[in-house]
């Protein structure tokens, strides 16, 4: 992706919460939103 | 759920992301918008995407039978489902738990749950298969299992079917099997499986496949700006390459952390799945990965097997304790296809990742009956009693006849 695209993740489970993470370290000038439904999350 | 720890001491803040510059909506996505390339949420805002990440994940699958919705009939996914079971010890004190299906989810419950007072619980485990753990081991070994479980205290009811919950006032009190039999209880555990959440992915008009999304090596869905992962895809095997109904979380961040390393310019296909799986019940440490010899022979091989006993340490060091290990090869192709592990002590149990890697490896019986471990006699056992080469060799004869 380039710089000041947008990454948009629906969910925030196991492939949701890597993916972001991952991806603000591998693209630092990609805006990353992250939508979930739940109020809390468990990363494990 | 054994009430030890709060929910929220198991769960990260959001500063996680938001200290990361990973902006964070809590929402309901209500459509994707394959046209305009935006998801809409619940409250009709439109977010944009250059490239779109779905990973929504899968929903308990509920037993379509009679009484499914009384109260104290529990399934399990996530921390809001735990909490609920947790209210409903405390408030209502029930002393006879029911867990179908033999699962290591509800293995897993049960033995918490059993632990945390064992002179106050009555537990039945209900399975249609003939032994527990029926996706991780064979008759055998999950023989031992079963016969540990009685042991502590656990009543084991496999090769039965509930066909019906029933109850009093709207809570529940029992449960029927198809052959009949009734056993009363306080409450139920339903954990028999996961369905993938598709309505997104299905009104947005993504190519689906026999379990899930349709997605290729990279986790790329038939629109090439959307990719997907986890519970909610049509994953494949690493053996057979054909579509397979696993779901477990280990995958799915691997599969995570592969669509940003996609998106980041890396072309690294995932490999496929092969179950990999490890659970704790009471002292035993069970894990494995790869075909069991019972799936081996449901999907056309031949298979070759070897089990092996095995100590934790050295023999004459205090604490040694004793683990098992059974190997399946293919017998045409000498590959490596499985592998099951149960421990008494711990570290054993993560010897399945190197049974993994050779399968990974596409290793075969030669390969294996060379591998040289690493020892130390506080923390392995003598290299003559290494379960994975000594399986190995027995299985090099067994191939040869």
């Amino acid at each position: 992706m380039k710089k000041g695209e947008n990454l948009v993740i629906v969910g925030c489970g196991g492939v949701g919460a890597p993916a972001a993470m991952l991806s603000r370290k591998l693209m630092p000038e990609v805006n990353i939103t992250l939508i979930r439904a739940e109020d809390r999350f468990i990363v494990r | 759920m054994a009430g030890l720890v709060t929910g929220e001491s198991i769960v990260n803040p959001d500063t996680m992301f938001t200290n990361n510059n990973i902006n964070v909506i809590i929402d309901r996505v209500e459509t994707v918008n394959r046209e305009d390339k935006t998801v809409s949420l619940s409250d009709g805002k439109k977010i944009a995407y250059d490239k779109l990440i779905l990973s929504t994940g899968s929903s308990p699958f509920l037993l379509p039978i009679p009484g499914n919705d009384l109260e104290g009939v529990f399934t399990l996914r996530a921390l809001v489902d735990a909490e609920k079971v947790r209210a409903y010890i405390d408030t209502k004190a029930p002393k006879k738990a029911l867990f179908i299906g033999a699962g290591f989810l509800n293995l897993e419950v049960a033995t918490l749950l059993k632990k945390s007072n064992p002179d106050f619980y009555e537990m039945t485990v209900v399975e249609v298969l003939d032994h527990p753990l029926g996706l991780m081991l064979d008759t055998e070994m999950a023989g031992t299992v079963q016969t540990y479980l009685e042991e502590k205290g656990l009543t084991m009811c496999m090769g039965e079917k509930v066909i019906e919950i029933f109850g009093t006032d709207g809570h529940v009190s029992g449960v029927k099997f198809e052959s009949g039999k009734t056993v009363e209880t306080d409450m139920v555990f339903m954990n028999v499986g996961s369905r993938p959440n598709l309505e997104l992915a299905t009104a947005a008009g993504l190519e689906m496949g026999q379990f899930g999304i349709k997605a290729n090596e990279f986790m790329e869905t038939s629109d090439p700006d959307v990719f997907a992962g986890g519970d909610c895809i049509d994953n494949f095997h690493f053996i057979t390459k054909e579509s397979t109904p696993i779901q477990l979380r280990g995958p799915a961040v691997i599969q995570g952390r592969l669509i940003a390393k996609r998106l980041a310019g890396f072309d690294l296909p995932f490999p496929g799945l092969l179950g990999n799986s490890a659970v704790k019940l009471f002292e035993k440490n069970i894990s494995a990965t790869g075909f069991t010899e019972e799936q081996a022979k449901l999907n056309g091989f031949t298979p070759v097997c070897a089990t092996v006993d095995s100590v934790s340490k050295h023999s004459m060091i205090p604490g040694v304790l004793p683990w098992t290990l059974k190997l399946v090869f293919d017998k045409e192709s000498q590959k490596l296809l499985g592998g099951q592990i149960i421990s008494d002590a711990e570290g054993p149990l993560k010897e399945i990742d190197t049974i993994n890697a050779l399968i990974l490896g596409e290793k075969k019986i030669a390969d294996l009956v060379m591998l040289m471990c690493a020892g130390n006699p506080d923390c392995a056992s003598e290299p003559s009693k290494e379960p994975i080469t000594i399986a190995a060799e027995q299985a090099l004869q067994k191939a040869r006849k």
